[in-house]
């Protein structure tokens, strides 16, 4: 990873404009400089593209022209690439990708993602160090309380979406460590699945 | 006369058919305990080979979230669950079943047939239309899950299930047909409840506790404050 860089997930159904102008903020871009990101990566979401081509031209973001392919990202639709912060902070946004995982995987430092259980997992699983914000929007209180619970256990940083509370979490991922998450594959409970298949 | 045949007629059958449920439900069976197994994977895997025919098993796929968590579980036991299987899926929505699909690319070897199930509610569907398509729904599960089930017999077999409310269906058809008929042998349901479940079941969870033959939670509290009939093993999605 030549390139020091934060990926930002909205997950795919339900968008989360909060979150997404906080992360474009003057003050979040400008913390994410000084700790070296000079790409920040966003998938904010299906129908959320306008007002997210809006938040940018906002910052006085340039639009970049060089052409980035759909494919590498794995998106359905276009791929916005914009320079912030003097052209000292790439910026790429798009809908939805289908290679979420190779992109946390192959190109992302830090995730910062909503606390939808698949996303804590592409991250985790990845063994990728994740902050967590929390959509206080939804009715369900369960994304909140799963973030607790992983917050407990170590495995993650959370915050909720205003610009202290993310900056917050930045500050806590450059300098705190985060325990090993536990692998998945239990005998236990494969030895009841082949117990049951087998009865 | 005619009436006293009847009516013991009519006794003997509802005394075989509460025998029937009695066996069939869970419920009644005593609690097996997570057996401190002296068996390692390798013996597992091997309790596998030794059957010589191919394991069946039945997954549905119903949106985001389960899915997602329905797919990490079948590439986290592979080994069991995607070695020459013969995989049944159940699936409401085309990206669910998209996704299932380039998980299968890595398992050549698994010959996979899908189902389509019709979502129980759409949304600002007028009360007639409601009870139509309910309706509609449970008639093309019925004829789902009875071909699926019926093709399970005398394989290793296992429905794998956990949130979606289309669970609760086939579960009420796979424990319908298993009363009716006599001689069929257990469903071998196994449900995982969501990890995002910490303090309370889902409703599905809390519909088909009593139905299914072994629920697995994937948190303690879980287990120990609303279900203790469940299995807890740690996360394993």
């Amino acid at each position: 990873m030549e390139k020091k860089t934060i990926f930002v997930t909205c997950g795919a159904t339900i968008p989360f404009p909060k979150l997404v102008s906080c992360v474009l903020s003057d003050g979040f871009c400008r913390e994410l400089v000084e700790y070296g990101f000079v790409r920040l990566i966003i998938q904010f979401g299906t129908n959320f593209a306008t007002e997210f081509e809006q938040l940018v031209q906002e910052r006085r973001g340039k639009t970049e022209d060089t052409e980035i392919s759909n494919d590498e990202f794995g998106c359905g639709g276009d791929v916005r690439r914009y320079a912030l912060m003097d052209g000292r902070l790439e910026v790429i946004g798009f809908d939805f990708s289908t290679k979420v995982q190779k992109i946390i995987g192959d190109l992302s430092n830090l995730v910062i993602s909503h606390a939808g259980t698949g996303s804590i997992l592409d991250s985790l699983r990845l063994n990728k160090p994740l902050i967590v914000c929390v959509n206080d929007s939804l009715m369900d209180n369960h994304q909140q309380q799963i973030a607790d619970k992983f917050v407990a256990l170590g495995y993650l940083w959370s915050c909720v979406p205003s610009k202290i509370s993310l900056t917050a979490g930045l500050r806590a991922s450059q300098t705190e460590k985060l325990k090993p998450f536990p692998i998945s594959h239990n005998s236990g409970f494969e030895r009841l699945l082949s117990d049951v298949i087998y009865s | 006369m005619n009436t006293a045949y009847l009516a013991s007629l009519v006794l003997i059958v509802t005394a075989v058919y509460v025998v029937r449920l009695v066996t069939i439900l869970p419920l009644f069976h005593t609690q097996t305990k997570v057996r401190k197994d002296t068996r390692d994977e390798a013996s597992v895997l091997r309790t596998q080979k030794s059957s010589k025919k191919r394991l069946k098993i039945f997954v549905f796929l119903g949106s985001g979230g389960h899915t997602g968590e329905m797919l990490r579980l079948l590439q986290n036991y592979k080994d069991l669950l995607l070695n020459e299987s013969i995989i049944y899926v159940g699936y409401s929505d085309q990206a669910s079943r998209q996704k299932f699909c380039s998980l299968l690319q890595d398992f050549p070897r698994c010959q996979v047939q899908y189902y389509e199930f019709m979502k129980a509610r759409e949304v600002k569907a007028t009360l007639l239309q409601s009870v139509k398509t309910i309706i509609g729904t449970l008639v093309q599960s019925l004829v789902h899950v009875v071909r699926i089930r019926l093709s399970m017999c005398g394989s290793p077999h296992l429905f794998l299930l956990n949130g979606p409310g289309t669970c609760c269906i086939i579960t009420l058809w796979l424990k319908i047909m298993e009363l009716v008929l006599l001689f069929l042998d257990s469903s071998h349901i196994v449900y995982v409840e969501s990890l995002a479940r910490i303090n309370t079941p889902s409703l599905t969870g809390k519909i088909l506790y009593w139905v299914v033959d072994e629920f697995v939670v994937q948190w303690q509290e879980l287990r120990d404050n609303c279900l203790p009939r469940s299995k807890w093993f740690g996360i394993l999605v």
